[in-house]
């Protein structure tokens, strides 16, 4: 007939909890910017973020050393990145390959996309490169980077695709 | 007609630059090389990219919610030292077995320092079935009977500071705040996402038939 206090016993305080929870959240951050520089948006990259926490946590084990917790983190991070290209792409794992391979920060906040980037597109033919370093890192509307080229909207886009598609053919030593 | 690839593509590369999110159709993946290394070039172009602090803070409110049935050992938070986000885990699992039943989704348990009991109705002012709002000093309640048993959470929306009331016609708590609402036991319903629970006020039926919370 009664509602029994909990015991507290195996709880700590608060401020123990919240220590774990900041710790936690500074690994998080790292997923964060991984998932986020392979999605290319906040939306995306928030909603897969919260899939790995909440995915990862319950299977953590304790004693864990740091650098495990982060490994099984991004291990999760790549499973959730795989299955939201192959929901929405149906890509195969095997396909996303060097996507999902690539190496995990070490801590800090990396510039390995903007590097990665810089490297693929310095791989691309000048058109292509000027293409893409208009439309993606300088915001060019197809319009202005029509305007840039001398050329039409309509070859604009043509060239944009094929040189997406050039650059997702470049193979960098990982 | 069927969208040209070029076409498909630019509608992808439109969005992303425009910050939204990647909102694929049937027959996008045609493109898929393409469209990935378009996410890829547009998350270049931000460099590196940190948490909104509101999706940080979220994210925090369902890490200290989640495991709350047994966040973190003491023993646990000192053997692990950097790890205690694994003691914080494993001491959850260690515990979660001796406790009793509660649900996964139940919040923090209120733990006033010197609290204590105090006197809030008979039994018999509760109606079966519905919740009612108590003071028991500071702490507010919504003292939820079922049969013989009562139950306890937090007058407060766990995601803004807004003083909940009990819909009857939908055996809810509903946040007056925003359009979100809770269990009788704290679990939110409905949304985008979940939210946090409510949390857990202590509870208990004396034997003179008095419901008494646990209050400071």
């Amino acid at each position: 007939m009664t509602s029994e206090p909990h015991d507290s016993g195996d709880v700590v305080e608060l401020p123990a909890a919240s220590n774990a929870v900041d710790i936690a959240l500074d690994e998080l951050e790292m997923v964060y910017a991984f998932i986020y520089a392979r999605v290319g948006n906040r939306a995306d990259a928030e909603d897969l973020t919260q899939q790995v926490a909440m995915k990862a946590i319950p299977r953590l084990r304790q004693g864990a050393p740091a650098s495990a917790i982060r490994g099984y983190l991004f291990a999760t991070a790549r499973s959730v990145l795989g299955g939201f290209w192959s929901t929405r792409l149906g890509l195969s794992e095997s396909e996303l390959h060097e996507d999902l391979l690539m190496a995990m920060p070490t801590g800090g906040y990396s510039q390995e996309s903007a590097d990665r980037a810089a490297l693929i597109l310095a791989a691309l033919s000048d058109n292509y490169r000027r293409v893409l370093e208009l439309r993606f890192l300088h915001g060019y509307s197809l319009k202005e980077v029509a305007a840039e080229m001398r050329s039409t909207v309509g070859a604009v886009k043509v060239m944009q695709l094929r040189a997406l598609r050039a650059a997702a053919k470049v193979r960098l030593d990982a | 007609m069927p969208e040209t690839p070029e076409n498909r593509v630019e509608r992808i590369v439109s969005g992303l630059l425009r910050g939204r999110r990647l909102k694929l159709r049937g027959g996008d993946a045609e493109a898929r090389d393409a469209i990935i290394m378009a996410a890829r070039l547009a998350a270049a172009r931000q460099g590196p990219q940190r948490m909104n602090p509101g999706f940080r803070q979220r994210l925090a409110d369902e890490l200290e919610a989640a495991p709350r049935q047994g966040w973190l050992t003491r023993r646990a938070a000192l053997v692990a030292g950097v790890g205690a986000l694994a003691g914080a885990i494993g001491g959850g699992l260690a515990v979660r077995g001796l406790q009793a039943e509660r649900p996964s989704t139940a919040g923090r348990v209120i733990k006033p320092i010197n609290g204590q009991w105090m006197d809030v109705g008979a039994l018999a002012d509760f109606p079966p079935g519905g919740a009612r709002l108590v003071k028991a000093g500071s702490v507010g309640a919504f003292v939820y009977r079922s049969g013989d048993q009562v139950s306890a959470v937090s007058s407060m929306c766990s995601d803004l500071p807004c003083e909940l009331w009990w819909d009857g016609s939908r055996s809810l708590l509903a946040c007056p705040c925003h359009n979100r609402t809770f269990t009788p036991q704290g679990s939110s319903t409905g949304g985008q996402y979940p939210l946090p629970p409510l949390d857990i006020v202590e509870v208990r039926v004396t034997s003179e038939g008095r419901v008494e919370v646990l209050g400071v």
